[in-house]
């Protein structure tokens, strides 16, 4: 699948990658497809989500653009340079997933550690340090052995870390992950904020509410191929139209039944029917699909017409959740009853 | 660099932050403030120890015998030394001279001359005027009574003692050591002077403290401790941060594998440094070599972590990585024991001790007590006497009587009796009777060396030079001879010896039949001993005890005169070698300068500085006033006259083959032949050192398993062991070992220095290589 994108030079160009890993045992060998010719790009600025079940090739993917793992064919690049190319990691910060610091580090030798990996001098880590100890709330405890922090702590480092030498794009591998409700509005808050700055940031995560929040494009990984891709409206939008929700008033339920033919078979389009399970006592809810304003007008129209009496309506827009539900659903589907596998 | 210097760092701030490391620091401190109170006394030698001082017991109990029998012998100084004598001692010495063996051991007389030391009424100016002796009993002697302290008495008391029994004690320093712990001195003196004992303490007891504590229990503690290194690092939530970072995947395991050495290191440090300080603070040695064990231990050390390196990234678990690291260091430990037995039982006993050529023959005798004789045909070594490992038999040097005719000797000997269990017989080897050895006349007893002297043929034992006629010998083994021998040449005799002394020899088993001693009357010779013959035949050059002797045929031709002698400055327990050319002679005593001696006068001409880590192991005249020096590093040297006028010497720089191990001159042919490489044998001319040839004998088939499949073995797979060598080297800051055999002749090994070294570099590269490749190139 090929997007269309910003007119800028995007900062991650993903063009047909394929990653395929063989595994040898002693029962032979076989090969194990992870990515499957995966194409995107990320223009600066923007907060770019991945999204996609456990084993979708989100980390391959990942590991690609850090120059971990070298794709098996198509190319990557970072910056316009190739991905894992000494330009393109210098300015790249990573939060990985489950970040590993010896126990031997606090947290500002840590960010020394990591400063000096990425060829700060003393000063300008001195500098940055201060900032971003501040900034992940561990200005207070930046002198304590690792081995004290609890797993948000930990994680509040590597985000600091990640940043430390002033990175253009970030990788962030589930940064809300082990922080509490409070923690987790702050990243967001430093998300915000660094996007707002410029940067480029490419998040994977589990959380899709989080995702939504701040991500302005997203990608759907599964079984090593991107699904859907695009804004969070743009993706909802593909997959569903809005749903009208009505609960009406009935003499009886033979006048509901002659009422829902009559309309159905005048308004096809709006596929209407009754959800017997969510009305309220002496109700009918009635669902039916809406394109737009136009479509929700002419349903009430016609129930006033016919001197029904309209009880609640709510419009539901479908979420990204929703979106994800069903492209990967359909996908895991179409597998079981194909029986096909990767 | 940054990046990975920031690496390396990190790894020894990790290193500092283990327990483990805080634990082996403790460990360590420990041993050294247990080796700490060592420390030492150093006193004038005086007391006798047992055998190691009495070094000739049989000639101790005949002089004692005589002198306490002979009544003409009473007031010399043995007779009233003899006379000093306990009681146990003068029954044990009745028995002696009734025929009965002896029934105290060594020590009892050791005990009885100890007790002579602190009471001297033995003692008779008159009587010991007119023994032989040494400079520094005659300063002694001139000092008062009251002006020396108890130590200097002792001193003196023993200097009396040795010159009224010449030839009986082995040659000390004149100063010994002493241990103490804490103050409290150990109960055994150390028979070695300072020099000695520093050379013990850098050559013996400190490499085998690196080898252990350094060698094995830190390495092995390094490699639990480092093993989850690479493990740890290869945990997705740190090795992706670190891959992400802009450095290269092979610095990062390089810096990694670098860091990794820092436990070791600073492990290391400690104990060196602690090691270093005790030695200087405690026992004076101030030796700056000692901490350049620090490089060598890690060295040591990354052998065995590029190992668990590899195991680490390939099966990311520490145990994994210890358990192959321990069974690598379990097949290098094979290795070199394979190595060892290749080397003991294999190359070493076939390695060259020296040539002889006789017309077109070659013969040489080797390490394992062989004679070997070279057969052209078969471009091969043909056994004469067969080379065991680790053989107590001793071959004698042979020599060349004339182009058809060589002699030696066989003794076997054994670790009570290292002068041979019985007597010895000459043996003759003829082209006419295709080379095999014919008995001829008895050597006298303890021979070690035979020379070939105008007419005659020299033989040197533990105390004396004899002499018989070349004609007695092939005579008496049933070969023609040109000429008749001559009377008096085949009887028995001992010249200034006889009567009862002959008896006791005679009862002792010393019988030589037709030689007869060509010193002095009363002289004998003492160690360190070394002796060479003349060109001419003529005249023999004598290195005894710290004095040189010439003595010269007169003109008679029938006996040797004593016409010069000169005393040697420093230590007389010095060993060295000398050799003649023409009217020079060259003496090189061990850490000495070599000194070139004028042969008529016996006066030093000129000093050449040898390298401090050099020892000569032989020497040979090549002409006009030429030396060729064989150094203890296998390497031959050549010392020449600097000018025309030869009133100066020069060293000059390396002359032949490497691992040299013998080396020959015939002024006949102006001809060098160099044994090397342990049975190939190189021709040089004398001239210009040109090769004329060279001889390359056909292999065995053990000798080419060593060659084709254990020697490349060894090269493969790193030798660690052998690292100990390089540590003695570097420490002692010497090229070799030397060790006494038991007859008092010196073997050299030769550190092996350098195939330890490459064969660890190569592999640790190598492995470096292998780990980059692995590490660069795999997916994680």
């Amino acid at each position: 699948m090929n997007l269309s994108e910003p007119s800028d030079e995007p900062i991650v160009h993903v063009d047909n990658v394929a990653k395929c890993y063989g595994k040898w045992s002693l029962r032979g060998s076989r090969r194990v497809h992870a990515l499957k010719g995966i194409s995107l790009q990320a223009a600066a600025g923007e907060v770019f989500g991945l999204l996609g079940p456990n084993g979708a090739g989100k980390t391959t993917l990942i590991k690609v653009l850090l120059g971990v793992i070298s794709p098996t064919s198509g190319n990557a690049a970072l910056f316009g340079q190739a991905a894992g190319s000494k330009f393109a990691r210098s300015r790249i910060g990573y939060l990985p997933e489950t970040l590993r610091v010896d126990r031997h580090h606090t947290a500002r030798s840590a960010l020394k550690f990591y400063g000096r990996l990425s060829n700060m001098s003393g000063q300008q880590i001195q500098k940055r340090s201060d900032e971003l100890l501040e900034l992940v709330g561990l200005r207070d405890r930046d002198r304590e052995p690792l081995k004290r922090f609890s797993k948000g702590m930990n994680q509040r480092l590597g985000l600091a870390q990640a940043l430390v030498h002033d990175p253009d794009l970030l990788v962030l591998d589930e940064p809300t992950d082990g922080l509490d409700p409070v923690g987790r509005s702050e990243v967001r808050r430093v998300i915000e904020r660094l996007s707002a700055e410029g940067k480029t940031i490419f998040l994977n995560s589990h959380i899709l509410q989080e995702v939504e929040v701040v991500c302005t494009r997203v990608a759907i990984l599964s079984q090593g191929e991107i699904r859907g891709s695009g804004t969070i409206a743009d993706l909802a939008g593909k997959q569903d139209a809005d749903v009208i929700m009505l609960d009406l008033q009935f003499d009886d339920d033979l006048a509901a039944d002659h009422f829902l033919r009559e309309a159905s078979a005048d308004h096809p389009a709006l596929d209407l029917a009754f959800d017997a399970k969510g009305s309220p006592r002496g109700t009918h809810r009635l669902i039916g699909k809406v394109e737009s304003q136009s479509s929700v007008d002419q349903i009430v129209d016609l129930l006033r017409a016919k001197g029904i009496s309209i009880k609640s309506l709510d419009i539901k827009r479908p979420s990204l959740e929703d979106s994800f539900m069903k492209l990967v659903g359909a996908v895991a589907s179409q597998s079981v009853e194909g029986g096909t596998g990767s | 660099m940054r990046p990975y210097l920031t690496i390396i760092r990190d790894s020894f701030h990790a290193a500092l932050a283990s327990r483990v490391l805080w634990i082996a620091f403790i460990a360590i401190w420990l041993v050294v403030a247990a080796l700490a109170p060592i420390g030492y006394r150093e006193d004038l030698t005086s007391d006798f120890r047992g055998a190691r001082d009495l070094e000739n017991r049989s000639r101790m109990r005949a002089l004692l015998v005589q002198g306490m029998s002979d009544p003409d012998l009473a007031q010399t100084a043995v007779g009233r030394l003899a006379a000093a004598m306990p009681d146990n001692i003068v029954e044990d010495l009745e028995r002696v001279s009734a025929g009965d063996a002896s029934e105290l051991r060594t020590s009892d007389y050791a005990d009885a001359l100890n007790k002579c030391l602190d009471d001297e009424s033995w003692y008779d100016r008159e009587a010991w005027s007119s023994t032989l002796r040494l400079a520094e009993l005659r300063e002694l002697d001139e000092i008062a009574d009251d002006e020396l302290d108890a130590s200097q008495r002792r001193r003196r008391a023993r200097l009396r003692i040795e010159a009224a029994m010449p030839g009986v004690f082995a040659t000390r320093a004149v100063k010994s050591v002493s241990l103490t712990y804490a103050g409290f001195e150990f109960p055994a003196e150390l028979a070695v002077d300072k020099t000695r004992f520093v050379s013990i303490i850098n050559q013996f007891v400190v490499p085998l403290i690196i080898d252990w504590l350094l060698g094995f229990i830190l390495i092995f503690l390094g490699i639990l401790v480092t093993a989850s290194m690479i493990p740890d690092m290869l945990q997705p939530g740190s090795l992706h941060l670190l891959l992400s970072k802009p450095i290269s995947r092979s610095m990062l395991l390089v810096s990694k594998f670098v860091g990794g050495c820092a436990f070791v290191f600073l492990c290391v440090v400690q104990l060196v440094v602690g090691l270093y300080l005790v030695a200087g603070l405690r026992l004076d040695i101030w030796n700056a070599r000692l901490l350049l064990c620090i490089p060598v231990s890690v060295f040591l050390f990354s052998v065995f972590y590029s190992v668990s390196v590899l195991a680490g990234m390939r099966w990311r678990s520490p145990i994994l990585a210890i358990g192959v690291t321990t069974m690598f260091g379990g097949l290098c430990f094979i290795v070199g024991i394979i190595g060892g037995v290749f080397d003991g039982f294999v190359t070493g006993p076939a390695r060259i001790q020296s040539i002889a050529v006789a017309g077109d023959t070659t013969f040489a005798t080797t390490r394992g007590s062989g004679l070997l004789r070279f057969d052209e045909d078969s471009n091969q070594w043909v056994d004469v006497f067969e080379s065991n490992a680790f053989s107590m038999d001793r071959t004698i040097q042979p020599v060349v009587i004339n182009d058809d005719t060589v002699v030696t000797a066989r003794t076997r000997a054994g670790r009570m009796n290292p002068f041979g269990s019985g007597a010895a017989d000459l043996l003759v080897l003829s082209e006419d009777n295709g080379w095999e050895p014919e008995p001829s006349l008895r050597l006298p007893p303890a021979t070690t060396r035979l020379y070939p002297a105008s007419g005659t043929l020299l033989t040197l034992s533990v105390t004396d030079l004899n002499e018989t006629a070349t004609s007695s010998v092939l005579d008496a083994a049933g070969q023609p001879t040109e000429e008749e021998p001559e009377e008096g040449d085949s009887q028995a005799s001992q010249s200034g010896e006889g009567g009862l002394f002959a008896r006791l020899s005679s009862m002792l088993g010393v019988a030589p039949s037709g030689f007869k001693s060509v010193l002095p009357r009363g002289a004998v010779i003492s160690a360190p001993r070394s002796v060479v013959v003349s060109d001419s035949g003529k005249e023999v050059f004598i290195m005894s005890g710290g004095r040189l002797l010439r003595l010269s045929k007169a003109a008679d031709d029938q006996t040797w005169v004593q016409e010069a002698e000169y005393e040697l400055e420093g230590d007389p327990s010095l060993k060295g070698v000398i050799a003649v050319d023409g009217a020079v002679l060259l003496l090189s005593r061990s850490k000495q300068p070599i000194l070139v001696i004028d042969s008529r006068t016996l006066e030093p001409i000129s000093q050449v500085p040898l390298a401090e880590n050099l020892l000569t192991t032989s020497v040979q005249g090549i002409g006009e006033g030429r030396f060729l020096l064989l150094s203890s590093d296998g390497r031959c040297r050549l010392v020449r006259p600097e000018n025309q006028e030869a009133t100066s010497y020069v060293i000059e720089g390396t002359v032949g083959p490497g691992d040299v191990e013998a080396i020959t001159f015939s002024a006949e042919e102006n001809l060098i032949r160099i044994a090397h490489h342990t049975d190939s044998i190189d021709l040089l001319s004398a001239a210009d050192f040109s090769s004329q040839g060279y001889l390359r004998p056909s292999l065995g088939v053990w000798r080419r398993v060593d060659k084709y499949l254990i020697s490349p073995l060894r090269f493969v797979i790193p030798q660690t062991g052998e690292l100990g060598q390089s540590i003695g080297s570097i420490v002692s800051g010497e090229t070799a070992l030397v060790l006494s055999t038991p007859t008092g002749e010196e073997q050299v090994e030769r550190y092996n220095i350098f195939r330890p070294v490459v064969s660890c570099s190569l592999f640790i590269g190598f492995m470096l290589l292998i780990n980059c490749l692995y590490f660069g190139t795999r997916d994680y």
